[in-house]
Order: C-alpha cells, then structure tokens, then sequence
C-alpha cells in the first residue's frame, strides 16, 4: 500500500504546483507545493495554515480478488486565518479557495501507480484511485477555519509488494 | 494401553468457488472430461492440461431442472413407482474479474477480437475491416513469435495469431473452436476473419523489431506454417446471433478441512445473453463483472454408459468420517 499512498501525495502535490504556483510551503529549508503527509513530518502541535496535510486513517484489504485490493482513508486537512494585508477578514474566501484548489488536485480521480524506492520512480502496473471527496462542516478555532475532507484510496497490490 | 483417535464429522467450511474452463471439441462433439480419481487434488493454482484457471468466482448457484414423477395405480390411486419425466440442469455465476475468456464465457453467443484497423475503414460494430496481417516467421513458438519483416508492435500490445480464412465452412479457430462458419459469404470472404474470432491471442511483454515476447502461451501451442499476426485493442460480443459457444466446466469448493467439493460440467451451453452483475466499493464506485449462465447438455458416462449431465464429486478430509 506504500507505493499507492506515495503515489497518491505526488499526484496531489504535482497537480497543485500547477493549479496555485504560489502556494508554496517552507518546510526543511526547501521551498515546495504547500502539501504534506502528516506521518512523514515531524509531528506538530496545532494545524498550520494553508497548507494541506494527509492523514492516513483506517485500511482494509479484500482477499477475494486475483489480485488484493487495498482500500484507505485518506483525510485531507486544511486551515487558513486569511491574510495578513486584509487582516485575516477573508479567511472565508481563503478556505474556500483551498476547498476549490483541493476537489482540482482530486481530479481526475485516479493515478498512476509509481515505485518511489528507486530513482527515478519505476511507472508500475496499474493505477490508483479514489472516491469523490467527503468535506467536513467549516470549524472554527478562533481566527482559524479549518476543513477535513475525506476519500477512499484503492489500489490493486502488485507482485512483489 | 489402547490409543483411540476419534474421527470427526464436519460440514465443509468453504470461502470461495474457483472456476476452470476448457474447450470442447465442436467438430469432434467431445468434452473435455475433468477425471476426479486422477485430478481430484490437483493444485488450485495449477489446473491440469487443458483446463484453464478463471479465478474466483461469486454468487455461484446451480440449479436442477430435472423432474421425477409419480406413477399411481389402483382405486384411490397409489403411487407405485417414480419416473423420470426430463433431466435438466443450469449453473450461473458472476466472475470477478475481465478477461478475453471470462468474457467469452459470459457472452452467449459470438466472441470476437476487436483488430485493428485503418481509420478511413467503414464502420462496423464488431469492428471495421483491419489492418493487413504480418506473417510469421521461421522459429516461432507459443510464447514467442518470430516476425518475418520487422514490426511496430511493442510490448503492451495484444496479438491474435492464427491463419487466414481461405473459403472454409465449418468450425474455425486454432485451439478452440471460435466459430461456425455457414458459407464464405456470409462472413464476407473476409481473410482476417479466423484471427477476429481465434481465442489464440497474448499480450506481448517486450518486443524488439522482428520478434514478440508473449505474456503466456498461446492456447494452440507452437504456430503452424501459414499463420499471422494482428493487432487486438480489445474484445467485444453482441446481443444477437445463432452461435451457441460451449464449454466444459470445473467448479471447485476448497473447505478448511482439506475436503474438497467438485463439480464438473463436462458441456455448458450458455443460456443468455451478455450481462453485467456489479458491487458497490464505495460511493460512486463500481467493481463490474460478467456475469455468466449455462445450461448444461449431457454426455455419456464411460462407466454405467448412462447419459449425464453434470458431476459432483466429494473428497474427505483427511481426519473425517466418511
């Protein structure tokens, strides 16, 4: 399932490099699109701003098939307080055009599995993919609007996974 | 001191059928007979020649058609004997997964290989007029196939290798008989038309210019003289036709106890039409399978002679009670 969910957070990350250049994150001294999995990063207190974090939840495999179809949640998390020059007044605006930039990422609703054990990345049999998003109600957190949205990844296991 | 051990009883415990088909031979009219006392514990993985695994099947059902009836005598009438008015037995099930054979199976009628074609052919719902075959070359074999001028399939291509149509009527395709043809005209004295409906086809693995890698054998063994190569970019069946398709059958219950249930189909013919039987993954997604129907035609038991129309065979755990 490794491969499916690396392959998942590229897909994502390399799509939003192209649906909002500007939004990119610093995060180890290394500039890149602002999207990260949450149990690859040292873990954080609280939920940053403008930043889509992956969180990996539950997982289950059907045995029935020739090949083993895995399927797993993936929350989608996301927060903003807006911007400083307007004075955090369109955080609003910001969760929504997070909302609008994530359903972009999700779609299309699959791709290509890809072996990132080596470089470069080895192109595998089949391909990822994944439910329509589930977006949780808006939280608020003081200044913060937070969103979580939901999908079910699945992927067929290949030989040697 | 005495030891006793205690033989259990158990019901057969199983997770999943498993299917496995092989050709029956049309101009001959023979079955392929599955043997339990030679191949009953034959490997799950690893069917014996000719049978071809299928996998995992659901919603396996098989039903009896048969009926007994009572004969009554006398004054009130008595039933002194039973008889047996029609022997008749259907199968269905759903396979899991797509394939050119689960999808023949399924199909109920003529299956055919979607070749390739020019884009300025006309259009035909089977699939237009293709492309000129390649010719094989000398040293081929069932997983490889040696070109006799250099080709642009490449690896990841599917491939239906057989021989030209030459005006013959009767039962074509190598290995398997694909179809019944009626007369050179009626299917357009077409020469591609025996590797449009051959079940001789691979899926090539690697490929340089003048030789193709295949993925599995081929179903007809090593190519003979005189056969080609074309492209295949998918399969497609239709409501409609008078081709009835059949096959010989193995269905196999593996119970957690080692005892293994068997039924053998030796002749299905299909009693409809292409379906689709599907399970909801997840909102908005679909798994699809075909599913498939079959009413099973009798052959001749080489026993007791009795004609017979399916089998089904038991074998005991090893602790059980028999």
């Amino acid at each position: 399932m490794q491969n499916a969910k690396d392959s998942f957070y590229v897909a994502l990350r390399n799509r939003l490099a192209v649906i909002n250049p500007a939004r990119t994150v610093t995060l180890r001294a290394v500039q890149r699109p602002s999207i990260m999995v949450e149990e690859a990063e040292p873990p954080q207190v609280q939920l940053a701003n403008d930043i889509f974090v992956l969180r990996w939840r539950a997982e289950t495999v059907n045995l029935q098939l020739p090949s083993v179809l895995t399927q797993t949640t993936c929350e989608i998390r996301y927060a903003t307080s807006g911007s400083q020059q307007n004075a955090g007044l369109d955080r609003g605006r910001a969760l929504t055009e997070m909302d609008k930039e994530l359903l972009a990422m999700l779609t299309p609703l699959q791709t290509q599995k890809l072996n990132f054990t080596q470089t470069p990345a080895a192109v595998m049999q089949t391909f990822v993919f994944w439910t329509e998003p589930t977006l949780s109600p808006v939280e608020v957190l003081r200044d913060q609007l937070s969103r979580t949205a939901t999908v079910t990844v699945f992927a067929f296991e290949e030989q040697g996974e | 001191m005495s030891t006793t051990t205690t033989l259990l009883s158990t019901p057969l415990v199983t997770r999943r059928v498993q299917a496995y088909f092989a050709p029956v031979n049309r101009a001959q009219e023979q079955a392929t007979i599955f043997d339990p006392a030679v191949n009953g514990s034959f490997n799950l993985s690893a069917p014996p020649a000719p049978w071809v695994a299928l996998g995992w099947i659901e919603n396996f059902a098989r039903q009896s058609g048969s009926k007994v009836a009572p004969l009554s005598s006398g004054s009130p009438a008595t039933t002194l004997y039973q008889v047996r008015e029609s022997t008749d037995a259907t199968v269905s099930f759903a396979f899991k997964t797509w394939s050119k054979l689960s999808m023949a199976l399924a199909a109920g009628a003529q299956h055919m290989n979607v070749l390739a074609a020019p884009l300025t052919g006309i259009a035909i719902g089977s699939g237009a007029k293709a492309t000129p075959a390649a010719a094989l070359g000398v040293g081929s074999s069932a997983t490889s196939l040696v070109m006799s001028a250099p080709t642009s399939l490449t690896a990841g291509s599917i491939v239906s290798v057989d021989a030209d149509y030459l005006g013959q009527t009767g039962w074509i395709g190598s290995g398997i008989s694909a179809a019944y043809v009626n007369s050179a005209s009626a299917v357009g004295d077409d020469a591609d038309y025996v590797r449009r409906v051959s079940f001789n086809v691979g899926r090539v693995v690697s490929a340089t210019s003048t030789t193709l890698q295949l993925a599995q054998p081929l179903l007809a063994g090593n190519p003979s003289t005189g056969m080609k190569v074309q492209q295949v970019l998918g399969f497609v069946d239709r409501e409609g036709g008078s081709f009835f398709p059949e096959w010989s059958a193995v269905f196999v219950m593996q119970g957690e106890q080692g005892d293994r249930l068997i039924f053998h189909y030796p002749r299905l013919q299909p009693t409809s039409y292409p379906r689709e039987v599907s399970n909801v993954l997840a909102a908005a997604i679909e798994m699809v399978g075909p599913q498939a129907a079959f009413r099973a035609l009798p052959v001749v038991d080489g026993n007791d002679g009795e004609q017979v129309l399916c089998y089904r065979t038991y074998l005991p755990s090893p602790s059980a009670l028999v």
